[in-house]
């Protein structure tokens, strides 16, 4: 009896151990044919450029979730695949700080996809000092036409060397998107090209005079917009990106002045008064509701408010006023994010030629048209979108790219994330005057300097 | 010999080593991991530790000089005290109001569990919507009544009554329903003996009710002791970054904020380490004060 009861013991936990073995070895069979089970990696070329049978690329972008792209990119990979033949492993996600230390976590435990579309920024820094994604010019040695449709100097350069390692695709630029009806209902004309800083601000006293809110914003939790439009104003398209190294510097200066007129701008009420305790969502409602007249943000905000009323033409964007040296057609925008192809995918004879094909097919003319819509682009030849079935506010969004005589990538890319807490997170305490603002400028410079 | 089955015990170990398996890949591993990278420079989630801090013990006195984390520490402690008075004070109030009604007791018991079952995160927009500044549930009715003027609920004066009213309101119906369950575990006969006796209803409950359920009470006060210590999703959603100016900080939310907003991992695993020793001191302050009793 005890021997039965032994043995059929034995048999369930057999079975329980087989299971879950089966189990864990299901994705490792059934996944992408490893690069550890190929031949093993070496830096010289391989004997044959092109694939020679289908491959499978372990592909990561940011186009999920509710990116306004994901759809355009699952269709691509479909069309790719359908032409090709090879196949794709998407572990797309959305863009947010769990997805980039998913992709650092990747790179370290050396799990990292072959083609990954990320932050060419500081983000970044980790796998390019690493050497485990390729410079456009190594591949280039190989396939000399690779990203040969894109502008040079906008493709992104890797704040680590100064190279171009990602091909970009889509882009951003800023503005300031008007609410026409509070305009009108206050008397004033919308600003333009040729708006000054000074008349500006007058147009705002005339807005909060007839009782709403000149500008929407969250100081308490999206502050950068602000930040980065008031240090431009003392600086210019071609210094805004370059970091001062003291607060009392020509850049330091600026970012102090800048910091200044945003604290100026609060303490003449020119910000909803709930602006150091509400939040993003509640300020851009106010704004669509027409309870504020002005918004800073980015062109992916044209697709955000068309989706929030039902009547767009009563939205324009235009440029942000400036002053000093910086002309208010100077505007904020680039390429942040692009196709890298990882070292492991390039060292890997089957899937190199693979990897480039993918890129190249995702990164075509008519492709980046189709991602990028009003958004910037590095294309040589411009997009191509159809401007009928664009409404009015994404028109104004490409009349102001077409009319903008300067462009600066946002200069808080090139801070890394924990350094801008004092002057970010702590944009309420500035204004309120509880922290100095050259203290916290200097805070933000040693924590870069760490 | 059907008996020596149950005498050897070395099969169980076999059974109960996947369970361990689990335990130490998830449980153990990670938080041994923590209290390590609390002495490290880690600047970024994912990333690799670049070395040991100087001192190797760094973020422990930075914890000691960090305004908000005094902040987070205080408002942790006042949601300790709101979570026992507010959460299982109310239940308590509530599971003996139940116990001395006739019908519509089922009623009750569905209302008051009902927020326990909506998602924190729901709960927090709802609330969102309720305290809006600009027209929001509260203003609107406080309008009504001739207050023209809108109340900024979230401001440094309201922020943290703000906070700890839908985070007290939410886990009532939970605490409700375990000492529901503890009152119904007395015999009937007690409260029939006393009536006999010529007990009133309130010496009925502080004499019997309550005695009788003091280790129900007590397995309440540490739950919620310890709930309070983890609380984050709602008090995140309707206050992100601590607004206004770091008020509302708690050691959970702020413990998130270095992780995933400032890139500080070390110094947040700092806090995840206090955040354990606060639970554990906390854990025993409470069981020293209500010790189990035998009736």
């Amino acid at each position: 009896m005890m021997k039965i009861k032994k043995i059929v013991s034995l048999i369930v936990a057999s079975t329980i151990a087989l299971s879950l073995v089966a189990c864990g070895g299901k994705t490792a069979s059934e996944g992408a044919p490893s690069s550890e089970s190929k031949a093993p990696a070496t830096s010289t070329a391989p004997e044959t450029p092109k694939a020679v049978g289908p491959v499978t690329l372990n592909v990561t972008t940011t186009y999920a979730g509710n990116d306004g792209n994901a759809g355009n990119f699952k269709e691509a990979v479909a069309s790719w695949t359908e032409k090709t033949g090879n196949k794709v492993n998407d572990a797309s996600a959305t863009s947010d700080e769990t997805f980039k230390a998913r992709i650092l976590s990747d790179f370290e435990t050396g799990s990292e996809p072959d083609v990954l579309f990320f932050f060419n920024g500081v983000d970044s820094n980790a796998f390019v000092k690493a050497g485990k994604v390729v410079s456009i010019d190594t591949i280039r040695s190989e396939y000399p036409d690779y990203a040969s449709n894109m502008k040079e100097g906008m493709m992104g350069a890797s704040p680590v060397d100064g190279k171009n390692y990602s091909v970009p695709v889509n882009g951003y630029w800023e503005g300031m998107f008007v609410n026409k009806s509070v305009c009108e209902a206050a008397g004033v004309k919308i600003p333009d090209a040729t708006t000054t800083w000074d008349e500006f601000l007058a147009i705002c006293q005339k807005i909060k005079d007839a009782g709403y809110a000149p500008i929407a914003a969250s100081l308490a939790t999206v502050p950068h917009y602000w930040f980065e439009f008031s240090i431009y104003n003392y600086l210019d398209p071609a210094t805004h990106n370059i970091l001062p190294t003291s607060v009392e510097d020509k850049h330091g200066k600026a970012w102090v002045s800048g910091l200044n007129d945003i604290k100026a701008l609060y303490e003449k009420g020119f910000f909803p008064d709930n602006t150091l305790t509400g939040t993003d969502d509640e300020t851009v409602q106010m704004f669509v509701d027409g309870k504020a007249a002005f918004l800073i943000d980015g062109s992916w905000k044209v697709g955000g408010i068309e989706g929030m009323t039902d009547s767009i033409d009563n939205f324009t964007v235009t440029y942000v006023p400036g002053k000093n040296n910086r002309k208010s057609t100077d505007i904020i925008g680039g390429l942040s994010s692009g196709y890298y192809i990882t070292t492991k995918a390039w060292e890997d004879p089957e899937k190199r030629a693979a990897a480039v094909d993918f890129v190249k097919y995702m990164t075509s003319d008519e492709m980046v048209s189709k991602f990028a819509g009003v958004s910037a682009t590095a294309l040589k030849n411009g997009v191509k979108v159809d401007e009928s079935a664009l409404s009015s506010l994404a028109l104004s969004g490409l009349e102001l790219v077409k009319g903008a005589t300067g462009m600066a990538g946002a200069v808080q890319d090139q801070i890394p994330t924990e350094a801008r807490v004092p002057v970010f997170d702590g944009m309420p305490n500035l204004v309120t005057g509880k922290v100095e603002i050259p203290a916290a400028v200097t805070q933000v410079l040693d924590a870069i300097g760490k | 010999m059907g008996a020596n089955i149950y005498k050897n015990k070395k099969p169980i170990i076999f059974f109960l080593l996947p369970a361990f398996g689990f335990m130490f890949v998830f449980l153990y591993y990670p938080f041994v991991q923590n209290i390590i990278n609390s002495f490290q420079n880690i600047t970024g989630l994912g990333a690799a530790a670049t070395g040991w801090n100087t001192p190797w013990y760094g973020n422990y006195v930075d914890m000691f000089k960090d305004p908000n984390m005094w902040t987070a520490f205080k408002n942790t402690l006042i949601m300790t005290i709101a979570t026992v008075v507010g959460q299982v004070g109310i239940a308590l109030v509530l599971a003996l109001l139940i116990n001395n009604i006739k019908y519509g007791t089922v009623f009750f018991r569905i209302v008051f569990f009902f927020p326990i079952v909506v998602s924190a995160t729901a709960l927090g927009l709802l609330f969102n919507l309720i305290f809006l500044y600009d027209k929001g549930m509260v203003n609107q009715i406080l309008e009504l009544f001739g207050i023209a003027k809108l109340i900024d609920w979230k401001d440094e004066g309201h922020a943290l009554m703000t906070m700890l009213i839908p985070v007290t309101w939410q886990y009532v119906g939970f605490y409700f329903i375990i000492l529901v369950t503890g009152l119904n575990g007395i015999d009937e006969e007690l409260y029939e003996a006393a009536a006999i006796d010529g007990a009133s209803k309130w010496q009925k409950i502080r004499f019997i009710s309550i005695p009788l359920i003091h280790n129900t009470l007590c397995t309440c006060a540490i739950l919620a002791v310890t709930g309070a210590l983890k609380v984050f999703d709602l008090p995140w959603v309707m206050f992100p970054k601590g607004i206004p100016y770091g008020n509302t900080w708690l050691t959970g939310t702020y413990m998130y904020y270095q992780t995933f907003n400032a890139s500080n991992v070390d110094y947040s695993s700092a806090i995840a380490v206090l955040i354990v020793g606060l639970g554990i001191i906390l854990s025993q302050t409470v069981n020293m004060i209500f010790k189990a009793k035998d009736y």
